[in-house]
């Protein structure tokens, strides 16, 4: 296997926005380009999770490509629901990694705000179990079935759980891409209305418009893709042994250390999937980050804070940085670049190993992704 | 379904009672299209080892671990809780309104968990 680097990377702002997809895609690509040095790609993968119910638009690889300018170049769509940027960086990793390709962009984005919310919850909720589904269950209902289980079994507070959405919107001010700028108190959070009990609003992230790319090559750069990956699970949240713990998060983060060669130990930064707050406390734990029943306590105590022994979404996360679908797990890698290569002003934490993780659907289809400045 | 979800095995119905524990539960105040707010959903280990996500009038006095009746009205299933007292009542089989409506539930268990076969959903 040969090693990817990643040349370059770069997204559009993230929020409401009124351009068409395709141009937020291309203008992402294209500057991702810019930063890489490099003008054509030996191909394309192309990501968005709903391109066809959001927009009403099919065949969206090739439409993508062509309006990039690259109707030549190769191009193919992967999807894996809200980790999909992270299953599209694998592709394209795997392109180079056998000598497929010796440059790719990778690209995603989601176009969602022109829709009513609760068509855009509905349209999100197809990822989940038909069966399931059928009874009213939605995504922040999913995530409040893990929640209620969490903070019974596992002793995770509302207090730990709010402070997740408190310290990223805290990041987020920081950063001038993100959907949500301004900070948020523990009171606010805690204050919020109940969307899905015990879920507030002020613990899910919002629905946002959006896109990121990046150019991975051949050749040696300024980061290393160290490793990637998957792990899976049952689609019915009624077949999963265990509701604390996602076992997709675990094998992916399993997969990645294994290929990198090292352990959490030497991960400095990390973008983890906030989608709902508690996620992030599950996810620190699922990929070792932390110890099982430590990540909530670490969380109030400052820990994952900017200026914390161990940075998590200084982006701002899905929370406040927002959640456009297919773009967020490339959206995480690109936050990870540019700490790896000093380039996050206002939020620059010191860095030589960071560590992407999304979560697809209901914690169907995981990625973890570990890269390592070079 | 068809397959066991981890194993591509064909699965075979059985029936299970009609009541179980409460695994995990939440009461959603935004539910999608076609539900009335606020929708309480619990998921329930029910007696035999089967899960099934249904519907309930209310979430109050609910705990993880509570013990819960299921009854399917048309094709949707339904749980109710039993608290202290229903139990009491469902086992002594005492007199009173409650008592009544208590063991017409107890009868109602074993052949409402048949429907979840045809369901396919036990």
């Amino acid at each position: 296997m040969r090693d990817v680097w990643i040349a370059g990377a770069d997204m559009t702002r993230v929020g409401r926005l009124d351009q068409p997809l395709q141009d937020l895609m291309a203008v992402a690509a294209h500057a991702a380009l810019r930063d890489a040095d490099r003008e054509r790609p030996d191909a394309i993968v192309v990501t968005t999770m709903n391109p066809e119910e959001f927009l009403g638009d099919a065949n969206f690889a090739s439409n993508v490509a062509t309006h990039m300018g690259f109707a030549n170049v190769p191009v193919i769509r992967v999807e894996t629901a809200s980790s999909s940027g992270a299953a599209a960086f694998y592709a394209g990793f795997a392109q180079i990694a056998a000598g497929l390709a010796r440059t790719v962009v990778v690209v995603g984005g989601e176009k969602m705000t022109h829709l009513p919310t609760p068509k855009v919850s509905e349209l999100i909720g197809r990822s989940l179990d038909p069966y399931e589904r059928s009874y009213g269950t939605t995504m922040p209902a999913f995530a409040a079935l893990v929640t209620r289980a969490l903070m019974a079994k596992r002793g995770v507070t509302e207090r730990e759980i709010a402070q997740v959405a408190v310290k990223n919107h805290a990041h987020g001010a920081r950063n001038p891409l993100a959907h949500f700028r301004e900070e948020i108190t523990l009171d606010m959070v805690l204050a919020s209305r109940m969307v899905a009990d015990p879920l507030r609003l002020y613990h899910c992230c919002p629905i946002s418009d959006g896109a990121a790319a990046v150019v991975l090559t051949a050749e040696r750069s300024t980061v290393r893709v160290a490793g990637v990956g998957q792990g899976t699970d049952s689609l019915g949240l009624r077949h999963r042994e265990s509701l604390t713990s996602f076992r997709a998060t675990q094998e992916a983060a399993s997969a990645a250390f294994a290929m990198a060669g090292f352990g959490p130990e030497r991960v400095d930064v990390a973008e983890i999937h906030d989608a709902f707050a508690p996620f992030e406390i599950v996810s620190l734990e699922d990929v070792g980050l932390f110890p099982v029943g430590k990540a909530g306590a670490a969380t109030l105590d400052g820990e994952t804070a900017l200026d914390g022994r161990l940075p998590i979404n200084t982006s701002g996360g899905l929370k406040a940085r927002g959640h456009p679908l297919a773009a967020t797990g490339l959206a995480q890698i690109v936050e990870c670049v540019w700490q790896l290569t000093w380039r996050a002003p206002r939020r620059q934490v010191r860095c030589s190993v960071a560590l992407a993780q999304s979560i697809g659907g209901p914690g169907t289809n995981n990625w973890v992704t570990i890269l390592e400045a070079g | 379904m068809r397959w066991c979800p981890r194993h591509p095995i064909e699965m075979t119905p059985t029936s299970v009672m009609g009541g179980g524990e409460v695994v995990t539960f939440t009461t959603l105040l935004s539910p999608p299209a076609g539900f009335k707010s606020p929708l309480h959903i619990a998921l329930v280990d029910l007696i035999g080892g089967a899960r099934l996500v249904c519907h309930g009038d209310k979430t109050q006095g609910l705990r993880i671990g509570s013990w819960v009746a299921i009854e399917a009205v048309g094709n949707v299933y339904y749980f109710s809780h039993l608290g202290t007292l229903d139990r009491a009542r469902l086992f002594w089989r005492r007199a009173g309104r409650a008592g009544e409506r208590m063991s017409a539930i107890a009868q109602s268990l074993a052949k409402r968990a048949w429907k979840g076969r045809s369901r396919g959903e036990t």
